[in-house]
């Protein structure tokens, strides 16, 4: 295959937001700001045509990975850029091009008026390219690339309203933390150089399967999985994510849903068949991804400001996904990404509607109730999500929640039990939600007096979004047919993985068992009952608790937050140091001639430089005269 | 021009004098004429799809010294940088009310830089290497800011004491060789240091001191700070992006080729000091308040890993290191300048001096963060190849240096940023000068957009800047 075989949507995928983007920044920008969208929006639509026209060639068979250009060379090493469309990146490329263009057109009515539209609109659509590059790379330099492009737009989005102090602070952290996680990336990108010579994916999976034992592979998979912790937000590192709310509600949306958080997810996917070769780390991950869903779901179930609610929830639900992974279950964690982009997208833009409603940049729990009635455009799409989210039959998310269950119920044991309590907890914050936003106002409640439903731009995305996120069920049989595909050979010349490559666990979807889905429904009929009982039947409830030694508990994470800052307190003051300390005290001291030091240290080309001539001279000479003495002997 | 190489350093030479009567006309005359020359050398050069090597002979003196010039493509690529940034000085110092003589010192310095590129006799290497210090001098301890004679000093005698550890070591490394084969010679490829047995340490070593102390590596590294920050900002345009890179340059020519062996064993205290640099650089960066000496910091820890990837003497590592060394010229150049315009509009530095920048002045704000973003290392821009590459090499070595390089990259973004939030983000505080900045004007985007356009090109498509540079690199490869 050749570069001109690449079909025409290919290269669409990168020439329209390339295009879109340069003339909105060096056209629109300057003379029509108000307009920069209308390119924006057109090169949405011309990427979800390409997407889905892709995902259909590859459904039929026609997937490619073929390499375009030599990124960079010297001597025998060398890294080659390319394009990979195979069925796990198309699949979440149709997804991510569909829910990101309805958020586009979201962000069209949300983000009107404001002052920095222009700007925000670049910077969505970069951020828009960049997880369109990461999907589409075929190596691991290329997918570090577009990783760190989706890092700095996210960046520049979360502190987009860089005049609060708060976003700045979540913007830099949400930057810094990611760049914790970028650290294992790079370092594994660079071992994997190391070790294989190669970074190209499908290439790597056939050496790494060879059979020959390659003594760097564990240090690799691990430091993947720390990437990937950084940016799917697991615990450790994954608090950065409830503070990047910080920016307009259409970036929560779009990071939440499409572009950022499910790049973790989907390095690991593409890494998995390096990572399934590591003892132990498949476990590792589920185990990851078990803990942060449960503790999420826990926390998000004592949150007010509705956008942290959701912020949490989705630790929660790329916790499930990880577990899914853990447990060999790609095209699982890949169906549940999926159906996840769907009803978050959805959840996060009825926020930004009652938000919107309210005049403010975001709503609390304690703003309004009983909304319901005033928005119930919002209203129906909030619920159609929700009971998505929660598992409720036969919306989308009960598919994907029950094949995630399913499958730590097969491998038994405290996963078992942690997916049920998860999915309890879902159903626990999402009715409370729910309950407190839509239903019965109550006295506690600011009241605003007049919210009312939002103008069409702003109503009709999220609708479809939530139609799309009830009906994502059916959308199981094709993402397993996509992810089978991309173990299989490529029509350019690359063998099959399948034959070659022992991938444990089937990548194949469970099918339906009605002893988890009896049990999952009720784990989610138990916590929307809790819900309803703790905001319903006793109003107050979520009023009387707050300020208690339990807030403190829950605001800290469990005491993870108060960690991490006091790490993050000690890297900085170790800067302090080593910035007042010791380089100006010590080695410039030293220099400049502070006796103490010089005492101490003794360097003599501190001496030679502390200023004196003399001094200066007489190491000159004797310098030279022990030189001399030696050559000339 | 029959000799294009000693018209190639004679050029700027004689523009400093026409300066003196025409001052910034001169200037700008001579650093077109000078990048014009520059680009020819290199076409000829790699004319035919092959990289040749030009040379120049002059004739022999006592002792052996002799006007012996050979330009290869790290030569001419640095020489290139040079011609360039000279050019992107003059352009971005037009307004300034100086006299004739800031303009005759830059382009004094244009000319000792490409001399010390060119010279393959080491007595004339050492020659233009000290001729670079006169202009400097000047240009830091006249045209500096309110401390500039202490760091005009400070970095003179700093890096002269470095440089006389080089001289004795030369001269040892000559007279020795003068011993065991009964030949004066200082000519660079005549030169044979393997034979030198007990005194090859010691002039190995005085190289490497005369090198450091350029490049700079901790603990020789407290001239820049100061330098950098007195300095005007072309003055540390210079500085930064040309004469930090003598000492690489110094290591990649001399002392490399000098001594294999010797070298390689001792990578674990060369690389070792590089790859704290990297570190130690970032966390200092981190504390400071002032924007140029954060910069300034920061440029101790590029250099870390231009010296992590040449050490390595890997391809890739050596190609990537000396890459970085153009990247480092055009980022940090482009951000030195922007903070000199700020100074020049509101005569403050500090971090807290500003704020709400953004909003005041976008188009500063645009290339301001957009340098921050190739400085840090994002990939798509130019310092992402360099590192990665350096990094690379370093870790198919020493595997541990590679990994503390990883670690000063992932600092890189915990002292750039928020110094980026502080000025152009944060609202400006009390007593702040922000209302005293005025965006830039056409010329100094346009000076902007050249550097821009140039880190995006290498960021995106770095495969021909390699392959320059590669063959000049290739004999190093252990």
């Amino acid at each position: 295959m050749t570069a001109a075989q690449v079909p025409w949507a290919a290269w669409l995928l990168f020439a329209a937001p390339v295009a879109a983007i340069l003339i909105g920044f060096f056209g629109f920008r300057r003379f029509k700001p108000e307009w920069t969208h209308l390119p924006i929006l057109a090169s949405c639509a011309v990427v979800t045509a390409s997407a889905f026209w892709l995902a259909a060639h590859v459904y039929t068979g026609h997937s490619f990975d073929l390499n375009l250009f030599r990124f960079a060379e010297a001597g025998d090493w060398a890294v080659d850029f390319g394009l990979r469309v195979d069925g796990p990146g198309v699949a979440v490329l149709a997804m991510v091009s569909f829910v990101g263009s309805l958020i586009h057109l979201y962000a069209a009515g949300y983000m009107k008026g404001d002052p920095g539209f222009s700007r925000f609109f670049l910077v969505f659509h970069l951020f828009f390219l960049a997880m369109i590059g990461l999907l589409t790379a075929n190596n691991f330099v290329q997918l570090y690339l577009f990783w760190e492009l989706v890092g700095v737009a996210s960046y520049l989005l979360v502190g987009y309203w860089f005049h609060k102090e708060t976003a700045r602070k979540a913007a830099l952290k949400a930057f810094l933390t990611n760049r914790v996680g970028d650290f294992g990336l790079l370092l594994a990108v660079l071992l994997i150089v190391l070790q294989f010579k190669i970074t190209h994916f499908h290439l790597l999976y056939l050496k790494a399967a060879s059979g020959a034992t390659f003594e760097l592979l564990p240090v690799i998979g691990f430091l993947l999985v720390w990437a990937a912790c950084a940016k799917s937000a697991q615990f450790p590192l994954y608090f950065w994510l409830p503070d990047a709310m910080e920016g307009p509600t259409p970036t929560s949306a779009l990071m939440h849903a499409a572009t950022m958080v499910t790049a973790g997810v989907f390095l690991l996917v593409r890494s998995w068949p390096l990572i399934s070769l590591v003892e132990g780390l498949p476990h590792l991950i589920a185990w990851i991804g078990a803990v942060t869903a449960l503790g999420a779901a826990v926390v998000a179930g004592t949150k007010k400001d509705l956008k942290r609610i959701l912020a949490y929830s989705t630790v929660s639900h790329l916790g499930l996904m990880m577990l899914a992974l853990g447990l060999g279950q790609i095209a699982t964690a890949l169906f549940h990404l999926i159906v996840h982009g769907f009803f978050k997208a959805a959840l996060f833009l009825c926020a930004g509607n009652i938000a919107h409603a309210l005049h403010q940049p975001t709503a609390n729990v304690d703003d309004v109730g009983g909304l319901q009635k005033s928005m119930r455009l919002t209203y129906l799409s909030f619920l159609l999500a929700a009971l998505s989210l929660a598992g409720v039959f036969p919306l989308g998310g009960f598919f994907s929640k029950d094949a995630i269950l399913d499958a730590a119920w097969h491998h038994g044991g405290a996963l078992a039990v942690m997916g049920m309590l998860v999915a309890a907890g879902s159903a626990f914050y999402i009715f409370r939600m729910l309950f407190l936003a839509f239903y019965g106002a109550r006295p506690e409640q600011k009241q605003a007096p007049h919210a009312h439903e939002a103008e069409p731009i702003l109503g009709v995305p999220v609708l479809f979004l939530a139609l799309g996120a009830a009906a994502a069920g059916l959308l199981k049989e094709p993402v397993e047919r996509f992810v089978l595909m991309g173990w299989r050979g490529m029509p350019s010349g690359l063998a099959g993985l399948d034959l070659v490559l022992n991938l444990p666990g089937e990548p194949v979807l469970p099918h339906l068992n009605m002893t988890v889905a009896v049990l999952g429904t009720a784990m989610a009929a138990l916590g929307a009952f809790a819900a309803w009982r703790l905001t319903m039947s006793d109003p107050g409830f979520d009023w009387r608790w707050r300020g208690g030694a339990a807030e403190a508990v829950f605001e800290s994470d469990f005491g993870w937050k108060t960690l991490v800052d006091a790490f993050v307190r000690g890297v900085s003051r170790l800067a302090g140091f080593t910035g007042r300390v010791l380089d100006k005290g010590g080695v410039d001291g030293a220099v400049e001639g502070s006796a103490g030091f010089v005492r101490a240290a003794g360097a003599a080309i501190a001496r030679s430089a502390q200023g004196r001539i003399n001094d200066y001279l007489w190491w000159m000479l004797a310098g030279t005269a022990i030189l001399l003495l030696r050559v000339l002997r | 021009m029959n000799a294009p190489l000693t018209m190639l350093w004679l050029t700027p030479l004689a523009g400093a004098a026409v300066c003196a009567f025409l001052a910034r006309y001169g200037a700008l005359f001579f650093s077109m004429l000078f990048a014009g020359l520059v680009a020819g050398v290199a076409c000829g050069q790699s004319s035919g799809g092959v990289l040749s090597v030009v040379n120049e002979l002059g004739p022999v003196w006592a002792y052996g010294i002799s006007y012996r010039l050979s330009a290869d493509s790290l030569s001419i690529g640095l020489i290139a940088l040079t011609a360039f940034l000279n050019l992107i000085c003059v352009a971005a110092s037009w307004e300034l009310e100086v006299p004739a003589g800031y303009w005759a010192c830059f382009m004094a310095l244009a000319s000792a830089l490409t001399g010390v590129f060119l010279a393959r006799d080491l007595f004339f290497f050492y020659v233009f290497w000290e001729a670079t210090l006169i202009p400097m001098f000047f240009i830091i301890g006249l045209w500096g800011s309110s401390n500039r004679l202490h760091a005009a000093v400070k970095f003179f005698l700093f890096t002269f004491a470095g440089s006389v550890f080089m001289l004795l070591a030369l001269l040892a490394l000559v007279s020795a060789h003068h011993r065991i084969t009964g030949v004066w010679t200082w000519d660079l490829a005549a030169l044979d240091a393997t034979t030198l047995g007990p005194v090859a340490p010691l002039v190995f070593w005085g190289l490497i001191a005369g090198f450091a102390v350029k490049i700079p590596m901790f603990p020789l590294h407290t001239w820049l700070p100061d330098a950098h920050t007195e300095a005007p900002a072309a003055g540390s345009v210079m500085l930064a992006g040309v004469m930090l890179k003598m000492g690489v340059y110094g290591l990649l020519r001399v002392a490399l080729p000098l001594f294999p062996t010797l070298s390689f064993e001792a990578l674990p205290i060369l690389g070792g000091l590089a790859a704290f640099s990297t570190i130690y650089g970032a966390l200092c960066a981190m504390a400071q308040t002032d924007l140029k000496r954060m910069i300034a910091y920061s440029s101790i820890a590029h250099l870390g890993f231009c010296l992590l990837g040449v050490l390595s003497r890997t391809s890739q590592g050596l190609t990537g290191g000396t890459l970085q060394l153009i990247n480092h010229g055009l980022t940090t150049g482009a951000l030195f300048l922007m903070v000199g315009f700020l100074y020049e509009r509101a005569h403050k530095r500090g971090l807290s001096d500003f704020g709400d920048l953004a909003t005041r002045a976008p188009y500063l704000a645009f290339f301001f963060g957009f340098s921050t973003l190739a400085s840090i290392g994002l990939p798509g821009l130019n310092g992402f190849v360099g590192e990665f590459m350096a990094l690379s090499g370093a870790l198919s070595v020493l595997p541990i240096l590679a990994f503390a390089g990883v670690l000063g990259v992932t600092l890189a973004a915990a002292y750039a940023l928020p110094a980026f939030q502080a000025v152009f983000w944060a609202p400006a505080g009390p007593g702040s000068v922000s209302a005293k900045v005025t965006d830039l004007n056409r010329r100094e985007r346009a000076v902007l957009w050249t550097l821009s356009l140039l880190m995006l090109w290498i960021g995106l498509a770095p495969r021909p800047w390699l392959a320059y540079f590669e063959p000049a690199l290739r004999g190093l490869v252990r």
